[in-house]
């Protein structure tokens, strides 16, 4: 894009004013940028600043945008004090866990959507998308009853079990574009010399996937992190839950412990900044393989 | 050898003989008005009933108070029932009509602090069809709280005695400007209590049915008392955004100086006295109506057991056991509710300032405590999702308070002509 | 890219049989695909599709569910019912209001950011990681934070807005009927503008920069570049992101369950928020099945348009 424009300039005007002109254009780019920076930061930075409140300023302080004494103590209370340390490992186990499922499920029914045309394939579209348009909340009455008897209750395999099946259609789309970056012919020439359509899969095609797998675990990881209503009605056991749920308990009848509440919620942040980071590179890339016509 | 081989015999027979009394029985306790701090004194309770049976376990499984009826359902319709379950009056009804719970009469016949109970813990343990489905752990009245530096600055001398005084203070104190009102007004979940005391503080009765089970909110005086409600809103003596207040941003509101009154239960009590300090606050009885009586709600939570408990015995001996005197008085302490036994609330804990507007509205006859028609199945809809909609639409002035008392006339005397006829 | 191997018509590359002709490989042909979708359509179908069936069987039977004996078929009275009640034509109109705002917003928010990132400069990567951040946080929390910046006593935003002109006085919108509604809708927004800047970013990055240069060579300006070059492009991707964010926004009730619980009197009511009131107030499985049901209708009919639309349009890849 700045190559076109600036060669569209190049061509009309004096070097000098379509200089002026692009320094403009880039001031304003990086004004645009900074702006949405703030937006997307504002409500994080109020997160921590009620965080770092001592509980007694809270009220009289509220509209300031920094408190007059700050404190630690919400964020020791967390980590040491209470039982967010287990929530977080269950939350880092169910989401790893779900990470995982959906990416070799959606690959496999990525893949199918990609490559082949087959009776019945629009209905099994279809069917994926019905998933998604009806609401969650009734969906839990009918999914308890039928986990109950499995064992699937109160246990966190259950919990990955129930995310992986939410999650699943739009790892599957995802997954299908980057198949579809990935010409045919890669697996065809493999298959005249004789392998297998799974083996071809597995050797060549997979590889050349990594990234867009990456691109699928970042999407999905995070949703299982931050759900709330299957964690809260699927478990049960204190040592199972997860820190989304963990967050409710500080919300009781008759007050909330906002400071307490916030300082878990900035905690984490940090393992999803974490994940996404590392997955970051491939993720781009990833998507970019995906569309890529060669 | 063949002697201690014989003695080990022993042993091991003698061990063998006495395991079937040392059976495992596990017990699912379930709370639902949760905090941690009163997870861990449930818990102390707990543990010394374990001390003194053992063989018997309790898991506690703690339930977070915003989710905790949808997912106690969800417990319950998928199979995974609990023992013993903190009942809030709310749910009685729905969980004794669908045969959940337990009829605890041969129990308590059997139990040697029954007789020791208050009049009031028995009737409303038993409010649900006569029959007794909890045992109450406590009980909570709704009195004034006010500001007493609001009200100094407003010149007023002391808390209001009439629902005419309280108007005129409502006002007196919004006159201060600054966005200061005088009553932090209860528009959004929860706010029922509010509404239905108006009413019947100017009905003068609480009978919110008559005799064929036609309800009297829509009565001439009834509708005054909604018609107050929405004058001191649109009025501006309640704070704008109040229409959509519930119980966090009313004692919020309280504690912040935004409004000067408040009506409230003793576990109120423990969140302002955190933010507060004592010589800017103090609990008066609630007003009295145009009749000189006044009706505050009354509210209770106790201990049920569910049917599908498979030893109700020691079920059984779990509630006893957290409904005991010295159980009992130690949690109505922490938790702010009037405890249960009679004679109990003779301890010091209760015989502060604070308290003084509750024994008032308790013991002087001008005030009669009004239970809710809570037997009836569809009051919770009612009081959660009804009121709270129809209520906004009337203080916004989107209906007038005659059609809204009318709406909820016609849907509790369906409601309770439906009870009446299974009787 | 992905609605395109759906419903398109012309891509040759996904239509098997083109190189090996041959008796007996039909059967092959359909068996195959079905074994590498067998995970997913079992999963789906034990964990999602017997729950979804079940669920939807309650819109025509009387379902307390506490009661489990209280299982009457009543055919269609919950729908009948449904016809009159004006909280459902309320929450209907405030969910087109709910999902049409939230979503332009989003979309063009995200758009423009997506446009942004595309010139490489320096932090960038910071500023990746940054823009995704909101995504991550628990909607619980979202919902609170927000409407503790909108609470006056508490919160800097009406003191900002009515310094800006915008509000009359610093009031809580969230309690005011007429605008509670923009609440949720920019709480909506903040979460939702990472989905699409990530997702449209890496399709704008998948245009070779050599059409943009054939494009400038012919003469055109920068808006003729973004209509001819770059929208086509990115259609299919936009196709799929707006279908499924579309079925996600109107199905998510959480932002304004926890800032307005759909008040004030039922302003900022929408379906999904109705449904789980009707359910888990009420008990009422049956009739809040019902509601759901006829939005399930709706949104059907939506998907079945888009992706009716997006097959009639030439493909230009």
């Amino acid at each position: 894009m700045s190559a076109t424009i600036a060669t569209a300039t190049m061509t009309r005007g004096p070097a000098l004013r379509s200089l002026g002109r692009s320094v403009a254009l880039t001031i304003g780019h990086r004004a645009a940028i900074a702006l949405y920076m703030l937006f997307a930061l504002f409500p994080l930075f109020w997160l921590i600043k009620i965080a770092i409140t001592p509980d007694r300023l809270l009220y009289t302080e509220g509209v300031r945008l920094w408190p007059s004494s700050m404190t630690l103590a919400n964020f020791h209370f967390v980590l040491l004090q209470s039982d967010f340390p287990t929530f977080f490992a269950n939350s880092v186990l169910v989401s790893l866990g779900t990470a995982l499922a959906v990416t070799i499920v959606a690959s496999g029914a990525g893949y199918a959507f990609s490559r082949f045309r087959f009776p019945g394939k629009y209905v099994v579209v279809f069917i994926l998308l019905l998933t998604q348009m009806f609401p969650l909340v009734m969906l839990i009455a009918p999914m308890y009853r039928l986990m109950t008897p499995l064992g699937l209750t109160d246990n966190l395999l259950g919990l990955v079990t129930a995310y992986t099946a939410f999650n699943a259609p739009f790892a599957t789309f995802l997954m299908q574009s980057f198949f579809d970056g990935i010409p045919k012919e890669l697996e065809e020439s493999a298959m005249i010399d004789g392998c297998t359509r799974f083996q071809a899969l597995r050797r060549i095609i997979v590889p050349l996937t990594l990234p867009g797998m990456g691109a699928t675990l970042g999407f999905v990881f995070t949703a299982a992190w931050s759900e709330l209503l299957f964690a809260l009605m699927l478990i049960n056991s204190e040592e199972k839950m997860t820190f989304a749920v963990g967050l409710l308990t500080f919300v009781s009848k008759f007050s909330v412990d906002w400071g307490q509440m916030m300082a878990a919620g900035v905690l984490a942040l940090i393992p999803a900044c974490i994940f996404f980071a590392f997955i970051q590179r491939y993720l781009v890339q990833g998507l970019t393989a995906g569309a890529l016509k060669g | 050898m063949r002697g201690s081989l014989a003695r080990s015999a022993l042993v091991v027979g003698a061990l063998a003989l006495a395991w079937p009394a040392q059976a495992q029985t596990t017990l699912q306790l379930v709370e639902v008005i949760t905090s941690p701090q009163r997870t861990e004194v449930l818990r102390g309770m707990v543990d010394q009933f374990e001390a003194a049976h053992p063989g018997v376990t309790v898991e506690i499984t703690s339930l977070p108070w915003g989710q905790a009826f949808e997912k106690l359902a969800t417990m319950v319709q998928g199979g995974q029932i609990p023992d013993v379950v903190e009942m809030p009056d709310r749910w009685l009804s729905l969980y004794a009509n669908n045969d959940q719970l337990v009829d605890l009469s041969p129990y308590m016949a059997d139990w040697d602090e029954a007789d020791q109970l208050t009049d009031r813990t028995v009737e409303f343990g038993s409010y649900v069809n006569n029959t007794p489905y909890m045992i109450p752990y406590g009980f909570y009245l709704r009195a004034l709280f006010y500001n007493k530096k609001l009200f100094e600055q407003a010149g007023l001398d002391g808390p209001p005695e009439t629902m005419d005084d309280f108007m005129a203070a409502a006002k007196a104190i919004s006159e201060l400007g600054g966005g200061k009102t005088g009553f932090c007004l209860r528009g959004g979940p929860g706010g029922t209590n509010g509404y239905i005391m108006m009413m019947a503080n100017m009905m003068g009765h609480d009978d919110y049915f008559d005799e064929e089970g036609n309800s009297t909110l829509n009565s001439p005086d009834a509708i005054k008392g909604l018609q107050f409600m929405v004058d001191l809103y649109q009025n501006g003596y309640a704070p704008k955004d109040s229409v959509n207040w519930g119980f966090n941003e009313i004692v919020a509101g309280f504690y912040s100086g935004t409004c000067a009154m408040l009506d409230q239960d003793p576990d109120a009590l423990i969140a302002i006295k955190e933010r507060m300090p004592a010589e800017d606050f103090a609990v008066a009885p609630m007003p009295l109506g145009p009749a000189g009586k006044s009706f505050p709600t009354i509210g209770y939570a106790g201990w049920s057991m569910f049917t599908a408990a498979e030893d109700k015995d020691a079920a059984w001996d779990l509630i006893a056991h957290l409904s005991s005197r010295a159980s009992n008085l130690e949690w109505s302490k922490f938790v702010g509710v009037i405890p249960i036994h009679k004679g109990a609330e003779q301890d010091p804990a209760f015989q502060g300032e604070q308290y003084a507007g509750w024994f008032t509205e308790m013991n002087d006859e001008r005030w009669q405590p009004t239970a809710m028609p809570t037997y009836l199945e569809e009051f919770g809809y009612f009081a959660d999702v009804m009121v709270v909609q129809s209520g906004q639409e009337a203080l916004l002035g989107e209906r007038t308070a005659e059609d809204v008392a009318n709406e909820w006339a016609e849907y509790l005397t369906a409601a309770q002509q439906k009870w009446l006829s299974a009787q | 890219m992905a609605l395109r191997a759906v419903g398109a018509t012309t891509d040759g590359r996904t239509v098997p049989g083109d190189a090996r002709p041959g008796p007996g490989r039909f059967a092959e042909f359909a068996l195959e695909p079905y074994l590498y979708l067998s995970p997913a359509l079992i999963l789906l179908a034990l964990v999602m599709f017997v729950p979804l069936i079940v669920g939807l069987s309650y819109a025509f039977r009387d379902i307390q569910i506490l009661n489990p004996f209280a299982t009457g078929w009543v055919g269609l009275a919950h729908f009948e019912a449904l016809l009159d009640d004006r909280i459902f034509y309320r929450a209907l109109g405030n969910t087109l209001w709910w999902t049409g705002g939230s979503l332009i917003l989003q979309f063009g928010l995200g758009l423009g950011l997506a446009l942004l990132l595309n010139r490489p400069f320096g932090g960038r990567r910071l500023v990746q990681a940054v823009v995704f951040l909101p995504w991550a946080v628990p909607t619980f929390l979202t919902g609170l934070t927000w409407a503790w910046l909108f609470n006056p006593v508490i919160g800097p935003l009406p003191h900002w807005l009515a310094a800006l002109g915008i509000l009359a006085d610093p009031h809580n919108i969230l309690g005011d009927p007429a605008i509670a509604m923009w609440g949720p809708i920019v709480a909506n927004v903040w979460f939702g503008v990472p989905f699409f800047a990530i997702t449209l970013l890496a399709a704008l990055q998948a245009i070779p920069s050599s059409l943009y240069e054939a494009a400038a060579i012919d003469g055109a300006s920068a808006w003729q570049a973004f209509t001819k070059v770059t929208l086509p492009f990115l259609a299919p991707i936009i196709a799929i992101t707006v279908l499924l964010r579309t079925i996600w926004i109107s199905n998510f009730a959480d932002l304004i369950v926890v800032m307005t619980n759909g008040g004030p009197a039922n302003a900022t009511q929408i379906l999904p928020s109705y449904i789980f009131t009707t359910a888990y107030k009420k008990l009422d499985f049956g009739y809040a099945s019902a509601i759901a049901t006829a939005l399930l209708a709706l949104l059907l009919l939506y998907a079945v348009l888009l992706i009716h639309m997006r097959r009639a349009l030439p493909d230009t890849r």
